[in-house]
């Protein structure tokens, strides 16, 4: 039970304790980013799940959206930073993607927050285990998913 | 013996009719081997006896080994023709786009039925506000169904109208009892025009805006519409209104691209369920036109598959978090 005014103020805000997140992460950087993440015992929170692709640019926007109307609260993209692709441009087809994905948040009625593009470079873990804390605090700020099954 | 056709429209236009007529030729050699039993847009005949003798909760339609369906489900009584028709009929068709996915009907699957009456028959400017009568008329269902939703459909054949060379061949491969199946190609594999996979630049024209072509120049000298900067549907759009056959020393062409308009989209998904929507704003970005131009991008990119629950009122928005 909480205690003071603040806390309950606090657990006010969580109108989603334990939402389900998907973040695909590109093979070459953020993949291997989670892996220094994990490696340095860096604490993130356990509502990830991660799906590792070669490239970020593999990721098409009906995989994400798939995500989101079948039941996942967010879904991140993660990829190497831009000019550093293993496969040369794949990361600027995701940026372009992912402008189309946040059009298309607004037309399934989803909120802006489910949806995240982030670069995360192999050597990045801190930054890969800060944006995963961020993504998944956003998200219990937000309702389940209307789109939640079951 | 002919084979016994019972043909209904539904939630329609009667475009889909007019495809069957509009088989030309062919059709006379094939008439022959087909009996039109029951075809309320040629033929009159009354579901319950022509003078209402008959039993008023029992749809009559006779007996038939092939019901063709065009039109989606909108209210009660099309419900209760399509079960009268599943349970008469042999092999069920389901003809046109709004058969298959809803069609342009569906369009109004963006709003609950309440809203739409609202806005149709409320608050719009120039009508005179009533209430939708409540008897004798059929009630409207909540939303458009496709056919599939409500019974089971044995052929599918899509298209807004749909084409008749496939009309043709379905009744062709019913009447020698071969299997039908529409080629799972899009518009785009079927289209002659010329690639360099590569959009002109940013931002999406309007089809009315000047389109670069020459008319009856070879195909291969006009360059793909989408990448001269229209929103084009053909990579989304399953393949077929190009027709089956080719005229001597003619390439097959799409519908639209030969009448140098961009593809609308039509012939409904090329996998079964994908949403068109999603797929072309993939596209788009993927060949670097501006994604965010199309306008009305729900009812432009979904134009003829609301049902199946493509189209539906939005989920209400969670209140923005209140900030501290
Ligand atoms: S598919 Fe198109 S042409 Fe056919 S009935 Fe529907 S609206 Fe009319
Ligand atoms: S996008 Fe349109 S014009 Fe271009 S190839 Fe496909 S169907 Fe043809
Ligand atoms: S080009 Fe597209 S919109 Fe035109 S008839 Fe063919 S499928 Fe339909
Ligand atoms: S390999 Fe990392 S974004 Fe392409």
């Amino acid at each position: 039970m909480a205690e003071t005014v603040m806390e309950q103020e606090q657990q006010a805000e969580i109108l989603n304790p334990d939402p389900v997140v998907i973040a695909f992460c590109c093979n070459w950087c953020s993949y291997t980013g989670a892996d220094l993440a994990g490696t340095s015992r860096l604490q993130y929170p356990p509502q990830i799940r991660i799906i590792r692709v070669m490239c970020s640019g593999m990721v098409h926007p009906n995989l994400v959206i798939d995500a989101l109307t079948k039941g996942a609260d967010g879904v991140m993209i993660c990829g190497c930073h831009l000019g550093d692709c293993h496969y040369i441009d794949g990361n600027y087809k995701t940026e372009k993607r992912a402008d189309a994905i946040k059009l298309m948040l607004e037309d399934f009625g989803l909120e802006p927050e489910r949806f995240r593009l982030e670069w995360v470079s192999a050597s990045e873990g801190p930054k890969f285990a800060q944006v995963m804390t961020d993504m998944v605090a956003a998200l219990k700020r937000l309702p389940p998913s209307s789109y939640k099954v079951g | 013996m002919p084979v016994k056709v019972a043909e209904e429209w539904l939630n329609i236009c009667g475009g889909c009719e007019v495809s069957i007529l509009d088989i030309g030729e062919p059709l006379l050699d094939l008439l022959p081997n087909l009996e039109f039993v029951h075809m309320p847009v040629l033929m009159d005949h009354k579901y319950h006896g022509q003078t209402g003798e008959g039993d008023p909760h029992k749809i009559d339609i006779p007996d038939a080994d092939v019901g063709i369906i065009s039109g989606g489900i909108r209210n009660e009584k099309e419900k209760q023709v399509a079960l009268a028709m599943r349970a008469k009929c042999k092999t069920v068709v389901a003809l046109g786009s709004c058969a298959c996915y809803g069609g342009i009907p569906a369009l109004a699957n963006m709003w609950s039925l309440t809203d739409m009456c609202d806005k149709v028959y409320k608050d719009s400017k120039s009508t005179e506000k009533a209430d939708t009568p409540k008897t004798d008329l059929p009630p409207l269902l909540d939303r458009v169904y496709a056919l599939d939703e409500v019974i089971k459909v044995d052929l599918a054949i899509p298209g807004c109208p749909t084409s008749s060379d496939w009309i043709k061949e379905a009744l062709l491969s019913l009447l020698s009892g071969k299997p039908f199946a529409m080629p799972d190609k899009s518009v785009c594999d079927e289209c002659p025009t010329k690639r360099e996979k590569k959009a002109s630049g940013g931002t999406i024209k309007r089809p009315l805006e000047n389109m670069a072509f020459k008319q009856d120049a070879p195909w291969e000298e006009t360059r793909c519409f989408m990448e001269q900067g229209y929103l084009c549907l053909g990579p989304v759009t399953r393949a077929g209104c190009a027709g089956m056959s080719m005229e001597a020393g003619e390439a097959k062409v799409p519908r639209c691209i030969k009448g140098y308009m961009p593809c609308r989209g039509c012939f409904g998904p090329v996998k079964k369920g994908s949403n068109p929507l999603v797929d072309m704003m993939g596209a788009l970005s993927s060949i670097g036109l501006k994604a965010d131009q199309v306008s009305d991008r729900r009812a432009m990119l979904s134009r003829y598959v609301g049902g199946h629950g493509m189209l539906k009122p939005l989920p209400a928005k969670a209140p923005a978090p209140v900030k501290k």
